[in-house]
């Protein structure tokens, strides 16, 4: 067996003998994903249980439930019905419902003419834009008949005589609007939250072998297991590759358990076989050169240790992998792209939604080129205390 | 007086551990800006705008929808907002198409496309809020184009007057009207992120902190400490009042920069100031039960924070338990990080006192004592081994 090999089979067998090893790079990831997986379980998205209160018996009123329940509107609203208006209070109060629509009395004859009355959408000070939601749906409604009323309204103003408003009402209810919107897919697929915190918490996980080889290093130094070693006839960096190779081994299979358990049970996808692994390789990679900056960094193993948590820490933080970066404003998102994961977690985002495999490019080179400045800044530091 | 010696001695440990100030203060203060940052708005639906032209009329319909309260609008390149919408960063995207302005003035009809990137139902609530918009918008256009075809005028005469009246005319309205008063929620921006952080934190910290006892345990500092005329009582005293003068401190530091950096109001003085107390004792017997359960301080320092974290996500430190499904939030009531969430919602949105945190308090307390009764006599049993 190759020296480099041997010295990596040893470190990798030292950590699973650890049993927060295996906590921290398998047990805790997928543990936490599925809690995830749970508590967003029922999906990030819209949905209006909804009631009308007919108080006005009218036409129009049973055309709005009509509306209410246009296949266009499947998805987004269901209706409820409900005893009366106070019922209906009762009911947005307690949260069973999301809104609720009051149809005033009088509404189709104040509509057709005579001064309107409002309709009411009630809802809850914790849903606001479910309640704006709702308005606007409502608002949708009366666009059509204010439309009319606007036009009546605007020709009397330019001069037309008062006796042609019943003609000219008959008129512009017959006309169409002249903007219509169509509704069209982008050919995206959503994102699953257990498809961004797959990876995120993966990649969190992960990032603690920074600390576990960096801690191991000096723990090697203070004992004398590194000079015994350097005793051997191995060629310089040796060592060094070995160990890496190990962190390598470490975080790789951390990583694809998390994308493996994540897929099979909680349904996340972390895109193409292909390009998803090469962003786990780029990934493991980062976090190769970041193991080497820190024991650069370090003179011993409690600072080793300060370090990559430190760096862990902030570089979750930026990156994404505990806030929804989708929902961030953009200063935060930019910032992002300073680190590896973030860069990571872009990639996973484009290919879980339908991005072509082409997407994982950026990210794998700007996660290589991080690993190369790391490396890079540890070669010139080691460089410099050697002398 | 021994007790107050070896708190003494605890905290000039902690003082001089660089890593430790880090987890303190530090990071707790840069996720409060982080988080706080991110969960500012209140899921308004996020649309991006392509514009084709930049003309009166394209110009006033996207004015329209930016009006409108349930949408936020920001302006894209086409290709930029195709991209945003793939990945989340908006819920749709309307174009106003090349040629609006000419097509509407000439009599013509105009379709605007809406593109949907996200679940179903976000879509068609974006179209719903986006028609509604377009509708109003389209209103005036219609009006001005029916009275120049009667009256004669220019369109954009007949547009003014249009715009004008709609204001005014007596249209059918939508009003809202909100049948509660007051907030479950915590407010959003930093009053949401510093005292969730608060809770996850102090735990996080003290859970790890119990490092500090196995490090004694290893080191053989009890056995000295007890050659001397030291009780095991005394140390159990001293190592208690370490982690909860540190729970404290750290608690009042979050407070301190939450309110001087993030202007976080933290409610009734003495509301916050009992469940800072009561969440300090929680956190106080975990750290020490840790410093008891754990062996290395490697376990506690990893294992530590994994558990922190998953009892904050499950007790609504991590994400609003109000957005889970109702089994989860039950479940979530098990750690006492769902009581403290809850304690803190109480006092900063709906301005509660004691009488109104009681409920938060007494579970509290009793997770306080609970914990540290199992954790002193575990320590106890420790020494005198």
């Amino acid at each position: 067996m190759s020296p480099v090999l041997a010295i990596a089979a040893k470190d990798l067998r030292q950590r699973l003998r650890d049993r927060s090893a295996i906590v921290l790079g398998f047990l805790a990831p997928v543990a936490i994903a599925a809690l995830m997986s749970f508590a967003f379980g029922g999906g990030d998205s819209y949905h209006l249980d909804a009631a009308v209160v007919n108080n006005d018996h009218g036409e129009l009123a049973a055309a709005f439930t009509q509306v209410l329940r246009r296949p266009e509107l499947s998805e987004l609203v269901t209706v409820h019905t409900v005893r009366d208006e106070a019922d209906a209070r009762a009911q947005v109060d307690s949260g069973q419902l999301g809104a609720a629509f009051v149809i005033p009395a009088g509404f189709t004859a104040a509509a057709r003419g005579g001064s309107a009355v409002p309709v009411t959408v009630l809802g809850r000070v914790d849903e606001p834009v479910t309640q704006q939601v709702g308005a606007a749906i409502a608002e949708g409604f009366t666009a059509q008949l204010n439309s009319v009323r606007l036009t009546v309204a605007t020709a009397l103003a330019s001069g037309a005589p008062a006796d042609t408003l019943p003609a000219l009402a008959a008129e512009a209810a017959a006309r169409r609007l002249p903007e219509q919107i169509t509704t069209a897919q982008a050919g995206t697929r959503p994102l699953r939250s257990i498809s961004y915190f797959g990876p995120a918490m993966g990649i969190f996980f992960a990032l603690f072998a920074v600390g576990f080889t960096a801690r191991g290093y000096f723990l090697e130094k203070e004992t004398g297991t590194l000079d015994r070693i350097s005793a051997a006839p191995l060629r310089p960096g040796v060592v060094l590759a070995g160990k890496s190779l190990a962190t390598l081994g470490y975080a790789l299979a951390s990583l694809t358990t998390m994308a493996l358990v994540t897929t099979l049970v909680f349904g996340a996808y972390w895109g193409p076989p292909l390009p998803a692994a090469a962003l786990i390789v780029a990934m493991t990679l980062a976090m190769v050169g970041l193991t080497a900056l820190v024991i650069s960094l370090s003179r011993s193993q409690r600072q080793a240790e300060g370090v990559a948590a430190m760096l862990t820490f902030g570089l979750v933080l930026l990156g994404g992998n505990f806030v929804y970066l989708a929902m961030a404003p953009p200063p935060l998102r930019a910032l992002a792209l300073l680190t590896p994961n973030g860069w990571a977690l872009r990639g996973f985002t484009d290919l879980a939604t339908g991005a072509g495999a082409s997407a994982a490019v950026l990210p794998v080179l700007a996660m290589l080129g991080f690993t190369a400045v790391c490396g890079g800044l540890a070669a010139l530091l080691s460089r410099r205390a050697a002398r | 007086m021994t007790a107050l010696a070896i708190m003494g001695t605890g905290l000039r440990r902690l003082a001089r551990d660089r890593t430790a100030l880090f987890f303190m203060v530090l990071l707790p203060t840069v996720i409060i800006l982080v988080i706080g940052a991110t969960v500012r708005d209140n899921g308004e639906l996020r649309i991006g705008v392509v514009t084709a032209e930049q003309t009166p009329l394209a110009t006033e319909l996207v004015t329209e929808l930016r009006n409108t309260p349930a949408l936020r609008v920001t302006d894209h390149a086409a290709a930029t907002a195709r991209t945003a919408l793939r990945r989340n960063e908006l819920d749709a995207v309307v174009i106003v198409p090349a040629g609006l302005d000419a097509t509407l003035r000439s009599g013509g009809t105009v379709t605007i496309p809406v593109l949907g990137g996200a679940a179903a139902s976000t879509q068609q609530a974006a179209q719903s809020a986006v028609a509604g918009a377009v509708a109003r918008h389209a209103a005036r256009i219609e009006a001005a184009r029916f009275a120049a075809a009667k009256r004669g005028g220019t369109f954009d005469e007949h547009l003014d007057t249009a715009t004008r009246l709609q204001g005014t005319v007596g249209a059918v309205t939508v009003r809202t009207e909100t049948v509660d008063a007051t907030s479950d929620y915590l407010p959003l921006g930093f009053s949401y992120s510093a005292p969730t952080m608060l809770v996850l934190f102090v735990f996080i910290n003290a859970l790890a902190g119990g490092a500090a006892i196995i490090e004694s345990r290893r080191l053989g500092i009890y056995e000295r400490a007890g050659a001397a005329p030291v009780r095991p009582r005394d140390i159990v005293l001293g190592e208690t009042l370490t982690y909860l003068a540190v729970a404290l401190l750290q608690s009042l530091l979050i407070v301190g920069i939450g309110a001087a950096l993030f202007g976080v109001r933290w409610g009734d003085p003495l509301a916050a100031g009992a469940l800072i107390t009561v969440w300090a004792l929680v956190g106080t017997g975990t750290g020490i039960l840790a410093g008891t359960l754990f062996r290395t301080p490697e376990q506690a320092g990893a294992i530590g924070p994994a558990i922190g974290i998953a009892a904050g996500m499950l007790g609504g430190a991590m994400w609003p338990l109000e957005i889970v499904p109702d089994a989860m939030r039950t479940i979530g009531h098990i750690t006492p990080h769902a009581w403290a969430v809850d304690g803190w919602t109480e006092i900063l949105s709906r301005g509660g006192g004691i009488p109104q945190i009681a409920t938060q308090l007494a579970v509290l307390g009793a997770f306080a004592v609970t914990l540290l009764t199992v954790a002193s006599v575990r320590l106890g049993r420790r020494l005198t081994a």
